[in-house]
């Protein structure tokens, strides 16, 4: 390993001497270093192709949002601010574990990344878990996406002037009350109205947490298979490619739901 | 244990046989850069208690974009990577931009929206491309009709409703 010369002219045999005690070199491959720089390059070109796909919805979001701010204005109240929030450092948590866990495999510390790793998927699971609990008060209170919108307790249609309720932010009485305004009933029975198309904001909410969700579970599967092979002792100093990559894709995970969080959560008048 | 390995590895794969050398943040900064993102946190939630009008959302949408700048530059290690991956990274948000703002502008110039279906021209209050066929048709009526083939154009006023 030690004195190897890998000259250009060498004919294809100065590779060979490289990968002389280095069960991980690829025969395609001159150096660790050519390596690990197009693996990288590869995950990176693979970042980007996930930001284009989620792309597509915050340009749907755009539209929406440009079209009719007033939707969501009122149906963002429906989601958990502190919630979202707990999320967010759950989330940027397991972010900076995921990092350490890519240090100490840097610095040749197994059972340091192997700890590292295990926080960041219990991480995972706490999002996961936080999540649960934030779609199922959806769904009690019938705030789906599309045509499932609405609930026994929710009344399409209600009738103009007839039932007067609390909007959150405008007295409805005053408000242009169309027959399409929605009634959601919550648990303890207060009366809220939704505008018309309300639904459309559900939509955007369940399809972008809901894709960022796989991706956190496939993130999650990701990090167990490279602590598999980080407790086999498959990583060194010299080859630690897996743990950085697995640890990119959980930092893009991390990513998107920084932006996802302000989008849903928090823009819109406050109460 | 932090100090052993943090100084800067510049590559020099001549005289070990292309080890891969990279830099190695202490993790005490890593901690750093993670105490400064639950910072933003914390200042995005507390602002969005206030009311700004339409700056909210530039406002969120900036100090989003300052914690995933951290997140890229030290977490993903964008920092001391080469510089073709920050290109390819920052070429899928170019192209992004350009996808979100030319859509954005599409929907809102060419037509506004009347009820579900229909888009009428703002300027010249006549019918305009993207919607279905103007009838007098109700949404549902609409929906039924105007999938297959090409949407009546001009009399379709004066169809007789289906149903």
């Amino acid at each position: 390993m030690a004195n190897v010369s890998d000259t250009a002219g060498a004919a294809g045999h100065a590779g060979h001497d490289a990968h002389a005690g280095r069960p991980f070199m690829q025969h395609h491959f001159d150096t660790p270093t050519q390596q690990f720089n197009a693996s990288k390059l590869g995950m990176w070109v693979f970042i980007a192709t996930e930001i284009l796909m989620f792309g597509g919805l915050f340009c749907a979001y755009a539209v929406e949002r440009g079209l009719e701010p007033g939707i969501f204005d009122e149906a963002h109240h429906f989601l958990n601010k502190i919630m979202g929030a707990s999320n967010t450092i759950v989330l940027l948590f397991s972010s900076l574990t995921a990092a350490l866990a890519v240090r100490s495999a840097q610095v040749g510390k197994r059972n340091l990344t192997s700890f590292y790793l295990v926080v960041t998927i219990l991480c995972a699971c706490a999002f996961l878990v936080i999540k649960y609990f934030e779609y199922s008060h959806k769904f009690h209170l019938g705030l789906l996406p599309g045509h499932c919108f609405g609930h026994p307790g929710m009344s399409a249609a209600i009738q103009n002037g007839q039932e007067v309720g609390t909007c959150l932010h405008t007295d409805v009485s005053k408000a242009p009350v169309t027959p399409e305004w929605v009634r959601a009933v919550d648990e303890e029975g207060h009366v809220t109205l939704l505008p018309p198309r309300a639904n459309m904001f559900f939509g955007l909410y369940f399809v972008m947490t809901g894709l960022h969700g796989l991706h956190v579970i496939i993130g999650m599967s990701i990090l167990t298979w490279v602590l598999v092979k980080n407790i086999k002792g498959k990583f060194s100093p010299q080859y630690f490619t897996p743990v950085d990559l697995g640890a990119l894709y959980w930092h893009l995970v991390d990513l998107v739901w920084i932006y996802l969080f302000p989008l849903l959560y928090l823009v819109g008048k406050p109460e | 244990m932090a100090a052993d390995h943090s100084h800067d590895h510049v590559s020099h794969d001549h005289d070990d046989g292309g080890d891969v050398h990279v830099h190695i943040s202490p993790s005490r900064f890593y901690w750093g850069i993670f105490g400064a993102l639950v910072c933003l946190t914390i200042a995005t939630v507390k602002v969005s208690y206030y009311d700004f009008g339409s700056a909210n959302i530039l406002i969120a949408l900036v100090i989003a974009t300052m914690k995933a700048s951290l997140v890229a530059a030290f977490f993903m290690h964008l920092r001391y990577d080469k510089l073709f991956n920050t290109l390819a990274f920052l070429a899928a948000f170019l192209f992004l931009g350009i996808f979100i703002l030319l859509t954005y502008d599409d929907v809102g110039v060419r037509a506004h929206d009347h009820g579900y279906a229909q888009k009428m021209s703002l300027e010249t209050g006549m019918q305009a491309p993207g919607g279905e066929p103007a009838t007098s048709a109700t949404a549902d009526d609409v929906a039924g009709e105007g999938h297959e083939g090409a949407p009546p154009s001009g009399s379709a006023g004066h169809e007789p409703k289906k149903e």
